[in-house]
């Protein structure tokens, strides 16, 4: 197929304006890459963590240690986002809330509680 | 199986899953929730229940099917190069496979 109208083409990062669902959608991609990566950190937590009583006390200890905060913060972030992204995609797969509107303000709100939940997982875990 | 057809099993593989694992997930959230000062025997306990080591195997199921879907359609989406391709997804493999086959012996050992 040819068009004859040339497409626009606005590469520059700074100039292109990502609407809300397109962060969701993004961050749905990213968040399941690091899901991933993390899951032989997550089974060797279980594993460690069922051992014997020092195996556990290890564990928890790594989930509140200083060092790991900051890895720990983008696990839950990403296993929230996810959870909730994906709730979205699915009630839209049942065409529940497909309209511009309802779409923008699911997508603003999965983002928002995606970070509240991971503020709250970190109020919790410290 | 056509390609068509098989395209619509792997859209329908990954919500049947997805669906699981959010279910599952919420489960295990729910019970750090409601028991916040876990100690070891408690913790070991749980995870060796028939309930929570039979429905736990059928997370890692999950969670490897549901894996493997996102990161295939990821890395098909964004590395175009063959050879590339075929490296990352071999490394995705292993990592899954690998990861579940030792998931699975935890809840083995410790249910037996």
């Amino acid at each position: 197929m040819t068009t004859r109208r040339p497409a626009p083409v606005y590469l520059n990062l700074f100039r292109i304006s990502f609407p809300v669902g397109a962060v969701t959608s993004f961050a749905h991609r990213v968040s399941g890459v690091l899901l991933t990566l993390s899951f032989p950190f997550l089974v060797y937590l279980l594993d460690l963590s069922l051992q014997d009583a020092d195996g556990f006390s290890r564990a928890t200890a790594w989930l509140q240690s200083t060092g790991f905060r900051f890895g720990s913060a983008l696990i839950a972030w990403s296993m929230f986002h996810h959870l909730f992204s994906g709730v979205r995609y699915l009630l839209i797969d049942i065409e529940a809330g497909v309209g511009l509107r309802q779409a923008r303000a699911s997508a603003w709100l999965v983002n928002i509680a995606g970070v509240a939940a991971t503020l709250l997982y970190l109020g919790w875990v410290l | 199986m056509s390609h068509r057809a098989d395209g619509l099993r792997t859209w329908l593989l990954q919500r049947v899953s997805a669906i699981y694992l959010g279910v599952f997930l919420l489960y295990v959230l729910a019970h750090f929730w409601l028991n916040p000062h876990l100690d070891y025997v408690a913790w070991h306990g749980w995870v060796a229940s028939p309930v929570v080591s039979i429905a736990g195997a059928g997370f890692i199921l999950a969670l490897l099917i549901h894996g493997w879907v996102g990161l295939r359609d990821v890395t098909l989406d964004y590395i175009h190069h063959l050879g590339l391709r075929l490296v990352v997804l071999t490394l995705v493999a292993f990592l899954l496979i690998g990861c579940g086959f030792w998931a699975m012996r935890i809840l083995i050992v410790i249910s037996s």
